[in-house]
């Protein structure tokens, strides 16, 4: 005998919707809504929203589509009491929107360094959330997610440095602002004092480069520059990383003063000039040495201004130098560095001591 | 026993010092001032002495003993 139990109707499943969840939300439940929807971890997607915010807006951009036209699950929730990790989340969220709006701010490269930061933090901590697990695997864990915050601090060093370098030092201001308002509000919400390690780590390279007025952007290399008219002088010449020669020698200067205004953000300048040639030399460096027929001057912040009268109807070559971080020489002869050991003293020739000053006498 | 005040005095000191270097960075950076190392440098280094007497001061934050 068989007994057949008659099957009860089961009540039709609704159509799966995407909605954004009213429980599981951090600024508008996007993340927790698709999360649910997918069945993924909202964490991970959280994750993946900011790191597709640096890759070219992309993550801001998805997100607030999501939150126009995705609707909630439940319009009668109350809305959402912004706290201080949403409202520090949110303003840097807009302060990377807003570096991605400014021309030659490149985050590129950083895309995949992001990713694999963001992806070995989402599975520590996932460890770390985990109850089962070991008191020597968190310990391991905590040690891990040290090691990666202190990679971290140090790539954020570095990205704030180079970033300030190649112009965009204004945002890593701002960035430095935000972190300081976050700190005020913060401190009236019980503290925010680890809003004081990215807030330092991003200010001590920004002040660095500005003391030296390091501005790496333009062309990278060696270059060495050969003018054959005056003419060709008019503009200067200008490099962002490495060697800039100028071979003056075949330029028949004209009674009178010559300017040639040379830029380098880091490297060195060299000028050969004929000795005959009265120079003098306006150099500012924000760290590092002039080496001029009138002596050497090194250190930080050198400033070297040469005003000395110069006799009428001289050839007077004026090297006007503008180096973040390097070194600038004139001399009769180029320097050619090829390796440890080797200073420019021991390859350089500079103008003899005296050369230039007589030939701005007329005396050449 | 002097009651803790209700905020973090820490927070609040830190905040106002790194408002101001940044602005202060900002402003060099815009090209609005023209700050030299003999001065950025030790303003830099004041701004975190500040920080870390504004937090020991403090002492730790409220919640933890």
């Amino acid at each position: 005998m068989t007994d057949t139990q008659p099957t009860m109707p089961q009540p039709e499943q609704p159509p799966r919707r995407l909605t954004r969840s009213t429980t599981d939300r951090m600024i508008g439940g996007v993340a927790g809504g698709l999360g649910r929807h997918l069945n993924i971890d909202p964490l991970a997607i959280r994750i993946t929203f900011v790191i597709l915010t640096f890759a070219g807006g992309l993550g801001l951009i998805a997100y607030l589509l999501c939150v126009l036209f995705v609707p909630v699950d439940d319009p009668s929730a109350p809305p959402l009491k912004w706290g201080l990790a949403r409202t520090v989340g949110a303003g840097l969220l807009v302060v990377a929107a807003l570096a991605i709006l400014i021309p030659d701010w490149f985050w590129g490269p950083l895309v995949p360094l992001l990713v694999v930061a963001g992806a070995v933090v989402y599975l520590l901590v996932r460890m770390l959330r985990e109850d089962g697990g070991t008191h020597a695997g968190h310990v391991a864990a905590r040690i891990a997610i040290g090691i990666v915050l202190v990679a971290l601090a140090v790539g954020g060093f570095v990205a704030a440095a180079a970033g300030t370098a190649l112009g965009g030092g204004i945002v890593v201001a701002g960035l430095v602002i935000a972190c300081g308002v976050g700190l005020v509000g913060g401190a009236f919400r019980g503290g925010a004092r680890w809003l004081i390690v990215p807030a330092v780590v991003l200010a001590l390279p920004l002040a660095a480069v500005a003391a030296t007025d390091l501005d790496v952007r333009g062309t990278w290399g060696d270059r060495t520059f050969r003018p054959a008219t005056v003419a060709e002088l008019a503009g200067g010449y200008e490099m962002g990383v490495g060697s800039l020669k100028v071979d003056m020698r075949d330029v028949q200067l004209p009674a009178g003063r010559t300017d040639l205004p040379l830029e380098i953000g880091m490297g060195e300048i060299q000028v050969l000039v004929q000795d005959d040639v009265c120079v003098t030399t306006d150099a500012d460096v924000g760290v590092g040495a002039v080496n001029t027929g009138e002596g050497d001057q090194g250190g930080i912040d050198v400033d070297v201004s040469d005003d000395r009268d110069i006799a009428p109807g001289v050839r007077h070559l004026h090297v006007i130098a503008d180096v973040g971080i390097g070194h600038v020489m004139i001399g009769d002869r180029f320097f050619d560095w090829d390796g440890p050991g080797r200073w420019r003293d021991d390859r350089f020739d500079a103008l003899e001591a005296g050369t230039s000053r007589a030939a701005c006498q007329g005396a050449a | 026993m002097t009651p803790r005040p209700g905020y973090d005095p820490a927070s609040l000191i830190a905040g106002i010092i790194l408002i101001a270097l940044g602005g202060l960075l900002l402003l060099d950076q815009a090209d609005v001032l023209e700050l030299r190392s003999e001065f950025v440098l030790p303003a830099v280094l004041a701004a975190v002495g500040g920080i870390l007497l504004a937090c020991g001061l403090a002492g730790p934050p409220r919640g933890r003993p």
